[in-house]
């Protein structure tokens, strides 16, 4: 046998380095190639592979009442949803889930036969009780799975997922719906009210994450990564007094049927500090119930009419006219003068006249404004001139927005000075035509009245607070209109049109309030001129009146029919009538509410007297 | 039985080769106890990484937990709106017969407001008005 000679075993050691040097040199190579040369597109491909970046949803702010009570709040709830690309069998899966989160099975089948899409809802938000049950059903099929119980095994739930989405939920319902508004189902985004107009601060910052997940998608545990954290929207607390709401909206259905009006409007301010107590529109809407909302968006629901609609005030404006006469020093409340039956202006083919005043006499402005004459108010305009009337009306509001925190608000319209060209212009003002304003702009004027003069932003945020605890109180805008002494003079004579005048049915037991009845011709947009059936009738009221605290304005939008009285049939269509009844009924339950102690002797209860102990 | 004899006298005597250099030992002690380190030091590093992603585990866990709990605090902060809804709360009233009253009793009080008067003699004289209500 040749045994190999020395020369023969080094060729073959040789050799073998040789291929494991060119191994090594290649493989040196190729991780010098993925290391260093393409280094960046591998670490991105396995980025890709492996992270996810995520949104944190930020939590969406919650606006209160004025006892940090929620009004509209978002909840995370479950939802049941599915991959239809994993069922095999979407009828067995919707026979099973169907009962389980109260849908329909032929609904959920259907939403699960698309085998093309990777992603259906069976149920949203469902409840507790049913996240329960379905997640108790998901555990057994699970358990089938691993084989633990083979004989009960179901592919049904393969694909079957649930998750936690946000929920904008209204847990009063329909209580101050059109104040607070709506937002979009889906991405919570503001569309009306509050939460549209404060949309911005409610809605917070979205945070970041970065997620490890492995081949099958499956987060791989502490692969989690916070980039950026998620910052919570900022919290409203609103000056609604939930009750007061509650009674305000009530007496504006309630009046929607018993004067058949075709709307009715109710604000409810606290005059010394201008903070919304209530603001309720009727018809109103349920933003829980969101199948409604079509029909609430045709019936005019979504409105806040005591914003966004604007009238003429008619009567309730001659406190204007009185007030500014009387601050500028034109006249008195005793001053008299003879007020015919029947007043001409020139340019005007008909002349002006007074509501069942069929002869001229002698009356005071006190009397005047007691009596809402028409003729009286328009002499007292003629005393004070278009210059400063306007001014007055300027000053008192008209015009202008009231504010920025309530959603929706329209100024109304005052014609310049200038534009009053017409004989007619300053006369018609005075008596509350030619004049556009809102329930709203109503209420902060006789609310001056009851604030001694000075006129003060009606608002219905009291603040903000941001996540972090900060608060942003808001401080509402004030002015002095009119002089105190005018002031006290001015609920003096309203105090005498709810004791002898044209708002008797405004009293209340216990309290001395005051107010002014208005009822106007409806003016139609589209036709471009004045309805002859349909009027405006308006009370706007202050309680307690020598000491107030709330001022109430009520405005319904075309009440109809009569009503009986003791002595008398009395027509709905006068807001003496009609709307006066209402600030009583909304006036008692306020101050009682507010736990204002009545003002006027009430009958002592002699059992309560200490003298009897 | 016999005793085991000695064998001292048998052995060699210990005897000092000059110029032979004295070979020590390896010391293995400090081997010992470096190995012995390095082993400690290996378990206490998996130690600490199990304790840490544990404790990790713990924390996710926690997390998980308040987020259901903050979910569940949001729950019921909504429940409780709903229950406190005046229009809910009126037809609860109803049901149980209660209605506002329909006149209104005034209640006089002389010692209320008076604030130079003894704050025990008030109190006295109230809670006797008080206390004399149905």
């Amino acid at each position: 046998m040749l045994r190999p000679t020395w020369r023969t075993r080094d060729l073959r050691v040789v050799l073998v380095g040789v291929v494991f040097l060119l191994a090594w040199i290649g493989i040196g190579y190729r991780l010098f190639q993925v290391q260093v040369v393409e280094a960046a597109t591998f670490e991105a491909d396995g980025n890709d592979q492996r992270i996810r970046y995520e949104d944190i949803a930020a939590k969406r702010g919650t606006i209160y009442d004025r006892e940090y009570i929620e009004l509209a709040v978002s909840v995370d709830l479950p939802s049941v949803i599915a991959d239809p690309a994993l069922i095999a069998d979407p009828a067995e899966t919707a026979r099973v889930l169907a009962p389980l989160v109260g849908g329909n099975v032929a609904d959920i089948a259907e939403s699960l036969s698309r085998p093309d899409s990777r992603f259906a809802y069976v149920a949203k938000h469902i409840t507790i009780e049913q996240e329960k049950e379905v997640e108790a059903e998901m555990e057994l099929a699970a358990e089938c799975r691993s084989g633990d119980y083979p004989a009960s095994c179901s592919a049904a739930l393969d694909g079957i997922y649930m998750r936690n989405e946000p929920l904008r939920v209204y847990p009063s319902g329909d209580l101050a719906a059109q104040v607070l508004g709506l937002v979009q189902q889906d991405d919570q985004k503001g569309l009306e009210g509050l939460e549209a107009l404060y949309d911005e601060q409610l809605t917070g910052t979205p945070g970041t994450k970065v997620l490890e997940r492995d081949p099958a998608g499956i987060p791989i545990p502490l692969g989690e990564l916070l980039i950026e954290p998620a910052v919570a929207g900022v919290d409203l607390r609103t000056t609604i007094d939930r009750e007061i709401q509650h009674f305000a909206q009530q007496a504006a259905a309630d009046a929607m049927v018993d004067t058949g009006a075709k709307a009715a409007t109710i604000v409810v301010i606290s005059p010394r500090n201008g903070e919304i107590l209530a603001m309720a529109s009727a018809p109103t809407f349920d933003p829980n119930d969101r199948g409604s909302i079509g029909e609430a968006i045709e019936a005019g629901a979504l409105r806040n009419r005591a914003v966004t609609d604007v009238y003429e005030p008619g009567s309730t404006l001659k406190v204007v006219t009185v007030a500014a006469a009387l601050d500028s020093g034109i006249v008195t409340p005793q001053t008299g003068w003879w007020v015919p039956a029947a007043y001409e202006v020139e340019g005007k083919e008909d002349p002006y006249t007074d509501v069942k005043r069929e002869e001229g006499r002698q009356m005071s402005v006190a009397e005047i404004l007691t009596k809402s004459s028409n003729v009286g108010t328009i002499q007292i305009q003629e005393r004070l001139g278009n210059d400063l009337h306007h001014e007055y009306l300027e000053r008192f509001g008209l015009g202008q927005f009231t504010g920025d925190s309530v959603p929706g608000e329209v100024p109304g319209l005052l014609r310049p000075v200038n534009d009053w060209v017409s004989a007619t212009a300053g006369a018609s003002t005075a008596i509350g035509y030619r004049v556009d304003v809102t329930a709203l702009q109503m209420a902060a004027l006789f609310g001056t009245i009851a604030n001694d003069g000075v006129w003060v932003e009606p608002h219905i945020v009291s603040e903000m607070i941001h996540p972090d605890g900060s608060r942003d109180v808001t401080v509402p805008r004030q002015r002095p209109v009119i002089s105190e002494a005018t002031a006290r003079q001015m609920r003096e004579l309203l105090q005498g049109v709810v004791e002898q005048g044209t708002g008797r049915r405004a009293a209340i037991e216990g309290f001395a309030v005051g107010g002014k009845t208005g009822t106007t011709e409806k003016f139609l947009p589209e036709q471009g001129a004045y309805s002859e059936d349909d009027r405006i009738a308006s009370f706007i009221g202050i309680a307690p009146i020598d000491n107030p605290e709330i001022v109430i304005a009520v405005v319904l939008d075309s009440p109809h029919g009569e009503v009986q009285e003791e002595d008398q049939i009395a027509e709905l269509q006068f807001g003496g009538v009609s709307a006066a009844p209402i600030f009583a009924r909304v006036a008692r339950a306020a101050l009682q509410a507010l736990g204002v102690a009545p003002d006027l002797g009430v009958a002592p209860d002699p059992g309560a007297e200490p003298d009897d102990q | 039985m016999s005793l085991p004899q000695s064998h001292a006298g048998d052995r060699p005597s210990l005897e000092v080769i000059p110029g032979a250099t004295r070979k020590l030992r390896p010391k293995i002690s400090h081997w010992i106890l470096f190995g012995f380190a390095v082993i400690v030091a290996f378990f206490g590093l998996i130690y600490s990484r199990i304790s840490l992603d544990s404790s990790a585990f713990e924390i996710q866990e926690l997390e998980a937990q308040i987020a259901v709990q903050e979910d569940l605090h949001w729950q019921l902060r909504y429940e409780l709106a709903q229950i406190q809804d005046p229009a809910r709360l009126e037809i609860e009233i109803a049901q149980l017969g209660l209605e506002y009253p329909a006149e209104r009793i005034g209640l006089s009080v002389p010692v209320v407001g008076i604030d130079q008067l003894d704050p025990d003699y008030r109190w006295a004289q109230l809670k006797a008005i008080l206390s004399a209500q149905p």
